[in-house]
């Protein structure tokens, strides 16, 4: 039987690896006292439409109940929750900290880095706006990547107000604006050229934002955006993103991170700080987020958010490829036969026990506890209990 | 600079040549011609180059397999693969072209047929041009040699590049209309762009003045 494309199984020593890069996202959620949550896997479609970009929206799983209602798998776990909190978590007192480790699933052609159902893992801070919340997301994530084994990673920063000012200042609108902004996304510098000379722009602010989507760095950058960026809000932006940096470099982050002018992310998505967490070996990134305070609105909740995720399997990628899951994996404590009491008791000091079900002699279950590299072998016959340390040496 | 090694993937064939040029102008030593050798170091060890297929190019760079790489305009038309397109190096110059025998007289304002057959390498260029003037057609996937086919009688009309024009004329026929124009570009991995920032900009600067 074979398996639909963009899916796959995991046996298990891999799942093993996943739990356990898992487990360790899941510690870093505790320690910044986070609560997990967990929504179905489908629900209406009219639901999940709410948070989907364009994109997300032609890679939706839909199909129908029996009665013609329209359902959808759910392709990440930000709306899901944004659902959730509007609709059951209106009395909880603000601000709200809710993980979540989840399966999504997108109609993607199945490549590296993407698979059609994929794991999610990651956090939102809803009812909380300004630096400090934005810092937050931040830095979990930072503490995610180092907790998994990746303390390496580098992360950049941006926000979009920031960009909106300075496309407004270089005498973008409307639909220009639009295009202005997914050529600065995709860093597509030919396509930026074009569009600047067949609009009417300010060509000294133009040029500062060509160079800005070429520019990667801290100060620099937002000493370049200052002077153009025109709006109150893009230049509270500046600021929120000055304050973050300082933050980070109390940390001691201040090398991790750079303000990178042309991440964007999702445009209908994030209204505010986003960022991105990549390692220098993958081409894609492994984790990302930021500020969508337009989302829980859509459900009738006047609150904004802030949130970031990262993807379990890409991480997974990311640790393969350093060959740091070769470690052997012992998966049993003890090998017990011939008593189902004995077998309980070991249980119940918190070991992992195997029983033999096989009725094998002395031999052969010392030659099996060498073979599974398993320490110790518990025999019980009615002379009482042979306990046997079996010899790694070999 | 400081070290930091690029790969760099080259398309192999026509823009070969000049891409390979450039790269040396800009102070990348590679070797003009490769043989059948598909991995190359510079000669100065600083780069690795990947000779690969044209159409290859865009995968390779968005999987971060190479960190940046040359390619045709007209490559990237025709996949979804997010590269960032950072400089039109404007050589390997040509037109992407409706064309059609010159006796159709399609070029001079003669109707197409009800439901137009067009044979082409440019699937999706293709399709995208005919279905934005809402011209139902049958897109006829070939992979060479394209202007024979309204000779052999499969296709009323081609979608295809056109440099000199000296091949449609030699076919006895015409442009009917100009879908885009084409020409090398530089593009990068945009993670690579962030993690090998200084190496990618650097080489960017010295190609456009190259």
């Amino acid at each position: 039987m074979k398996l639909p494309s963009g899916v796959r199984d995991w046996l298990p020593q891999e799942f093993a690896f996943k739990r356990d890069v898992e487990e360790r996202i899941r510690d870093v959620f505790r320690s910044w006292s986070y609560s997990e949550v967990l929504t179905p896997t489908f629900e209406s479609y009219e639901a999940l439409e709410q948070g989907l970009g364009e994109r997300l929206m032609q890679q939706t799983f839909r199909f129908a109940d029996p009665l013609g209602q329209s359902l959808a798998l759910r392709t990440e776990m930000t709306t899901p929750i944004a659902r959730v909190v509007s609709a059951r978590l209106r009395q909880a007192s603000l601000p709200l900290r809710l993980a979540y480790v989840a399966t999504a699933f997108r109609y993607e052609e199945p490549q590296l880095g993407r698979m059609r159902e994929f794991t999610q893992a990651g956090a939102e801070l809803i009812g909380a706006s300004g630096a400090g919340a934005d810092a937050e997301a931040l830095f979990m994530a930072i503490e995610t990547l180092d907790a998994v084994g990746l303390p390496d990673a580098r992360f950049d920063v941006n926000d979009a107000a920031i960009v909106d000012g300075v496309v407004a200042s270089a005498g973008f609108d409307g639909e220009s604006a639009e295009t202005c902004k997914r050529c600065i996304a995709e860093r597509n510098l030919v396509a930026l050229r074009e569009l600047g000379s067949g609009h009417a722009v300010d060509p000294p602010t133009f040029e500062t934002l060509l160079r800005l989507t070429m520019t990667r760095g801290r100060d620099d950058v937002l000493r370049m955006a200052a002077p153009i960026c025109a709006t109150d809000r893009s230049r509270a932006a500046l600021e929120r993103l000055a304050d973050i940096l300082r933050r980070a470099e109390a940390l001691g982050w201040r090398e991790r991170i750079n303000i990178d002018f042309a991440l964007l992310r999702d445009l209908r998505y994030y209204t505010g700080f986003v960022f991105e967490g990549y390692i220098a070996d993958l081409g894609f990134s492994l984790c990302g987020g930021g500020r969508y305070d337009q989302l829980l609105p859509r459900f009738g909740y006047e609150v904004p958010a802030v949130g970031w995720m990262v993807g379990v399997e890409r991480i997974l990628l990311a640790l393969e490829r350093r060959r740091a899951d070769e470690r052997p994996r012992n998966e049993v404590d003890v090998l017990v036969s011939g008593s189902d009491a004995v077998a309980r008791s070991e249980r119940e000091r918190g070991l992992r026990v195997r029983l033999d079900v096989r009725g094998l002699d002395r031999d052969a279950l010392l030659a099996y506890a060498r073979h599974k590299e398993i320490p110790r072998v518990l025999i019980a016959n009615c002379d009482g209990v042979e306990e046997i340390v079996v010899d790694r040496d070999r | 600079m400081n070290g930091e090694r690029l790969v760099i993937a080259l398309p192999k064939g026509a823009l070969y040549g000049e891409s390979a040029a450039r790269l040396c102008r800009a102070g990348i030593p590679v070797p003009q011609d490769v043989g059948r050798r598909l991995q190359v170091r510079s000669d100065d060890g600083r780069a690795e180059l990947l000779v690969l297929r044209s159409a290859d190019v865009p995968a390779y760079v968005e999987f971060g397999a190479a960190d940046c790489g040359i390619v045709g305009k007209d490559t990237l038309w025709e996949t979804d693969r997010s590269v960032s397109e950072l400089a039109d190096l404007g050589f390997g110059a040509c037109r992407l072209v409706v064309a059609a025998r010159r006796s159709d007289g399609y070029h001079e304002g003669a109707r197409y047929p009800t439901f137009l057959r067009v044979a082409t390498k440019f699937k999706r260029s293709a399709q995208a041009y005919f279905s934005e003037r809402d011209v139902p057609c049958e897109i006829i996937a070939l992979h060479g040699s394209v202007e024979l086919a309204p000779l052999a009688g499969i296709a009323d009309a081609i979608v295809d590049l056109v440099a000199t024009g000296r091949t449609l004329a030699a076919h006895d026929m015409v442009v009917v209309d100009e879908i885009a124009r084409s020409s090398a570009r530089f593009v990068v991995n945009p993670v690579r762009f962030r993690a090998k920032y200084d190496a990618l900009v650097s080489l960017l600067e010295r190609l456009h003045d190259a």
